[in-house]
């Protein structure tokens, strides 16, 4: 009897804290949402207060909250029109920066997606000689960091930039960038996604007539979808989150992704501190509401790449 | 790769080559975005730019960062932000597993709330914590700039200087900024490491916990003789993935103090950026990236030391 | 059921990927019927934004400014130019532009510079000398002879066209000083101590590191000018470590250590400007531009100016609230002064440089000369009949040209040619002296940043 009940004490102590713990997670992101609804004179206030509601009478007053959307308002910077919706956005984040960012988060997560799940598939079922060494030495890559990278790949933008290349803009370098450094860990990933799928399946096919190509495509690629999916989400929210090569290759504004925007907004607002938090929302929400809905994918592809390095 | 060969018995000349024709464009694509860039680099590294082109400099672009004040400042930062960071990170995302390795209802909950810090990107971690401690107008600058709290002048975290240093030149303890820095840093990256210990700890076997119970062990006890040891190559692994992350973020300092205030928060990462970028010091900058990609392959190849080591052993 | 639900979300991403990259594509065409062949594109790299409507925007004065000519020099050369303006961070410009000439495209026909980033565009070749098409313009003879030499590249050629020039001065509330601003920085330090009897500061300034010690050219170089230093020997290398420049420090600190200056001075990113915009610091060096930045106001009397562009502190001149002065100097000494100049270079492989040609004569016409000198310029006008003109005669400008006469004004960077090295040298030394270790001796701080400039080469 005593057991139990300690036991029960224990769970709600355990809980508790738990409780706190996310709570404190939270309050950098709650305060930030809290700001971008402030306006200006509840913002450039000294000493600040945490809600705009106080009055002259009363240091809280629930009817006197002076909420406002000053913020995104000067984000997205909506004109009337007389389109679908009776106003367009015109602000550079939502007209330019968030398309961009969105063009090249999908095309790399697709790119990596299909590389990774070809090689991934072929280091899962053959072996070969250098296979291991291969192997290992696309794990060790994995670790170098783009930062130490980024000078050289620099050079090469200028580089191939100045060969005047038909067809060829910032857009696709940045692309072939973000797909060749999200790449060696995904093909880990799809590796072990594809080790977890029964061979005997395939088999099966190939003596049912398929070719080895189409038992891939038929029969395991079908089966990998989940896997592959994981992979899709993790290098689009990688590539979305990524600033400072799209910062530094990609040479004109309008093919700048969403973290340059918000660059550029940090320059512009000093003192504003309601327009900055506002553009940060703006451009992490979608991240965040991908994550929300599918986050046992997420889970599944981290744990696969974090034990491997 | 063009003696790739398939050891199993060939049935036609495709399924032969197929291994190869599915390895093919990754490698490519690795080797024009990850192998040449290194190589580039160390060629860069022994090179200056002058108004006509590159001249052939040898090892001077490395004394001359060597003879940078701020050089061996920032690998004192580094350090400081390094061990701050991985301890800070380890010790709380450990807690917060031991907590969650409990069957609670809610714990889906609470693993989908916590991680939503990963989510966000370093650079808006960055702003978001920098909103909260502008001076004079952040909500946290309201407590910590009070006087009457934080006697005598209060705190300041975004200019608040260094205090003297206990070790020379070491810049330690560290100031407010890299403090604040440090304790963003971890925010961010806690969720990734509770998780990968969750996952570490649920993997040892409730039996092993419960005998030592049996025995008399208190939690403490079991935490200190029994999950940790069994946990170690996981803490390891751990361990390296902050360094390599918290050496090579750039991100985070850029947005939340942007090195300052004066040089304490800037960490090599840092500077790379600023010789590179703003001074436009190509080879000085390549030079400093070489050194920062030596550490980074020692802690790899340690890494993977440690990984296979840990597969021989199960 | 889940297999047909991902590839559900597969089609509608693939679906968004066609919709994205077209999205971008749409602005390149332009919409209305194709423009006759003859006219071609004029491309400016500015710091503003025309299309960047905010109007709290930091740069909204420079963004309005575009937004009003660009429709007219397109009318003025309807059928031969029309001109497309690329806008470009300030503190990034000129590293994209040498990486734009580097790689031999792209490069704008007209680029919007100071004279302080001349040596770094002159040493990677970006750069057309212009002095043989600028000797042949009408305008050429009417040049402020100091701005021309500003623009001269260390082989005598002409770099860049100066429009403006950007003297440094004291912004000063008046009400903060009943009995005058100080001439002197002992006077300084006493009033300081008065205002923090009242709980506010003598002076806020660009105290911090950031902007890779861009503070070194405001009010760091002022004081070292005012005391008789500065940081170069003429010859090219730095020389800090001078009594001089030891007792300009010692007076820096000295305002710091007392608590003469507000913290946020060195919280970066020009939120020292707060101070003086609520009258909480009562006088500010900083150049000449500053008052396109500093707005809105409210005076220590609680007069507020809140049109919340560049008219507020020209109207803050005008009621007498803010007046300029130059800053402190010793006894015997000539109040010193940052002054740079800031105007157009055309790059090396521009595709249209007629274009700029037309667009730089277009500017020194009287009608524009003016705005472009009052708006994005900030400055004194190069041009000498523009500066007798009406425009120049009011109450900002007869007092900054009073500053200016009684100081001595010249660039910071005098012979200095690594000049974004020497920047984060001189200020982290100065940072680390005023505020970070006031226990620092200022001599030894001072040698060891002048050594390390003249070691690299």
């Amino acid at each position: 009897m005593f057991s139990i009940s300690r036991r029960r004490l224990d769970a709600w102590m355990i809980n508790i804290a738990l409780v706190i713990i996310c709570l404190f997670a939270l309050i950098p992101v709650a305060t930030t949402v809290l700001i971008s609804f402030k306006g200006e004179r509840d913002i450039i206030r000294k000493p600040p207060n945490i809600l705009p509601c106080d009055t002259p009478e009363s240091a809280f007053d629930p009817s006197a909250c002076r909420w406002s959307v000053e913020g995104y308002q000067r984000v997205l910077a909506p004109r009337p029109s007389d389109g679908l919706l009776p106003f367009t956005l015109t602000g550079n984040i939502v007209r330019i920066y968030i398309p961009n960012s969105f063009m090249y988060a999908t095309s790399t997560a697709l790119l990596v997606v299909f590389l990774s799940g070809m090689s991934g598939y072929a280091f899962s079922r053959y072996r070969f000689r250098g296979r291991q060494a291969m192997l290992v030495s696309i794990l060790a890559i994995t670790g170098v960091p783009l930062l130490t990278n980024l000078l050289a790949l620099y050079h090469m933008g200028v580089n191939i930039r100045r060969a005047q290349l038909p067809f060829y803009d910032d857009r696709l370098f940045l692309v072939a960038v973000y797909t060749g450094f999200f790449l060696p860990l995904s093909v880990w990933i799809a590796k072990g996604f594809f080790d977890a799928i029964p061979r005997e399946l395939e088999e099966a096919a190939v003596i049912d007539g398929c070719t080895p190509f189409s038992a891939l495509l038929r029969i395991s690629m079908p089966l990998a979808l989940p896997g592959l999916m994981a992979i899709f989400l993790l290098t689009f929210v990688n590539v979305w989150n990524e600033f400072i090569a799209g910062y530094l290759l990609v040479a004109k504004n309008e093919l700048k992704p969403a973290m340059f925007g918000l660059y550029e907004f940090l320059g512009q607002n000093i003192i504003n501190l309601q327009v900055i938090a506002a553009a940060c929302i703006l451009i992490a929400l979608p991240i965040v509401i991908l994550f929300i809905f599918a986050r046992r994918t997420f889970f599944a592809a981290m744990m696969e790449g974090a034990i491997k390095g | 790769m063009q003696r790739t060969e398939i050891r199993r018995k060939p049935r036609n000349r495709f399924r032969n080559l197929l291994p190869f024709w599915l390895i093919l464009p990754t490698v490519v694509v690795i080797l024009a975005i990850q192998v040449y860039p290194a190589f580039y680099t160390v060629w860069l590294s022994l090179h200056q730019r002058q108004p006509r082109g590159w001249d052939y400099v040898g090892v001077d672009n490395f004394q001359r960062l060597f003879r940078m004040g701020v050089f061996g400042e920032s690998v004192g930062h580094t350090i400081v932000f390094l061990i701050g960071y991985t301890t800070l990170t380890l010790v709380l995302g450990f807690i917060i597993a031991l907590l969650l390795n409990r069957k609670l209802k809610l714990s889906g909950l609470y693993i989908t709330v916590l991680f939503v810090p990963w989510i966000i990107a370093d650079i808006i971690v960055g702003i978001v914590f920098r909103l909260l401690v502008v001076p004079d107008y952040g909500l946290l600058s309201g407590i910590l700039q009070n006087p009457a709290i934080f006697p005598p002048n209060g705190i300041s975290v975004l200019t608040a200087s260094r205090p003297p240093s206990w070790f020379g030149g070491f810049p330690f303890p560290p100031a407010p900024a890299m403090i604040y820095l440090i304790m963003a840093s971890a925010w961010r990256a806690l969720p990734f490491i509770t998780l990968l210990l969750l996952a570490a700890m649920q993997t040892v076997s409730n039996e092993i916990i419960e005998s030592s119970r049996m025995d008399g062990a208190n939690g403490w006890q079991v935490v200190r003789h029994i999950l940790i040891p069994l946990m170690l190559p996981t803490l390891v692994v751990a361990l390296f993935s902050l360094t390599l992350g918290g050496m090579n973020g750039v991100g985070m300092v850029f947005s939340l103090t942007g090195g300052g205030p004066g040089t304490s928060t800037e960490v090599l990462s840092y500077l790379l950026y600023v010789l590179g970028w703003s001074q436009l010091e190509f080879g000085r900058a390549a030079a400093l990236a070489l050194l920062i990609a030596v550490v980074n392959w020692a802690l790899i190849l340690a890494t993977l030391r440690i990984t296979r080591v840990e597969e021989r052993s199960h | 059921m889940k297999r047909a639900w991902t590839i559900l979300v597969f089609a509608l991403l693939l679906g968004f990927v066609f919709a994205a990259c077209a999205a971008p594509a749409a602005p390149s065409a332009p919409g209305e019927a194709a423009p006759a062949a003859q006219v071609r594109d004029f491309i400016t790299w500015y710091q503003y934004d025309e299309k960047n409507e905010d109007p709290a925007s930091d740069e909204r004065v420079g963004n309005q400014y575009l937004r009003d000519t660009i429709p007219q020099f397109n009318e003025a050369f309807a059928g031969k130019w029309r001109w497309v303006n690329q806008p470009k961070a300030w503190d990034r410009m000129t590293a994209e532009l040498v990486a734009a000439v580097q790689a031999g495209g792209d490069v704008p026909d007209l680029f919007e510079m100071g004279s302080s980033g001349l040596t770094e565009l002159y040493k990677n070749g970006a750069l057309q000398d212009l002095r043989e098409w600028a000797s042949a313009q009408s305008w050429y003879a009417d040049m402020d002879p100091n701005a021309l030499q500003a623009c001269t590249g260390p082989d005598g050629g002409l770099y860049c066209i100066p429009i403006a020039e950007r003297p440094h001065l004291v912004y000063v509330w008046k009400d903060r000083f009943p009995e005058g601003f100080p001439t002197r920085p002992e006077g300084y330090l006493a009033a300081g101590e008065r205002l923090k009897a009242e709980g506010l500061y003598a002076m806020t300034f660009f105290g911090s590191t950031d902007f890779n010690g861009n503070g070194a050219t405001r009010a760091v170089f002022m004081a070292f000018a005012s005391f008789g230093g500065g940081y170069d020997d003429g010859q090219g290398n730095m020389l800090l470590n001078r009594p001089e420049n030891v007792a300009a420090v010692e007076f820096l600190r000295t305002m710091v250590q007392s608590g003469y200056v507000p913290e946020i001075a060195f919280a970066g990113g020009f939120q020292e400007e707060e101070a003086f915009k609520d009258a909480s610091a009562g006088s500010f060096p900083t150049g000449l531009f500053g008052y396109r930045y500093v707005n809105p106001l409210t005076a220590p009397n609680g007069t507020k100016y809140s049109k919340g562009n560049e008219e507020d502190m020209l109207d803050a001149i005008a009621a007498g609230d803010v007046i300029l002065r130059p800053f402190p100097a010793p006894e015997g000494k000539t109040p010193g002064c940052n002054n740079e100049v800031t105007g157009f270079g055309i790059p090396v492989g521009a595709k249209n440089p007629e274009a700029a040609h037309d667009y730089i004569n277009w500017i020194m016409s009287p009608e524009q000369n003016a705005d472009w000198v009052l708006r994005p310029g900030a400055g004194f006008p190069a041009l000498l009949t523009t500066r007798a003109s009406e425009q120049f005669q009011t109450p900002f400008y007869r007092q900054a040209g009073e500053v200016v006469a009684a100081s001595a004004c010249r660039p910071w960077h005098g012979s200095l040619e690594r000049r974004p090295e020497a920047l984060r040298l001189i200020m982290g030394a100065v940072y680390r002296l005023i505020k970070e270790d006031p226990s620092l001796d200022i001599a030894t701080e001072l040698q060891r940043a002048q050594d390390e400039y003249n070691a690299g080469g």
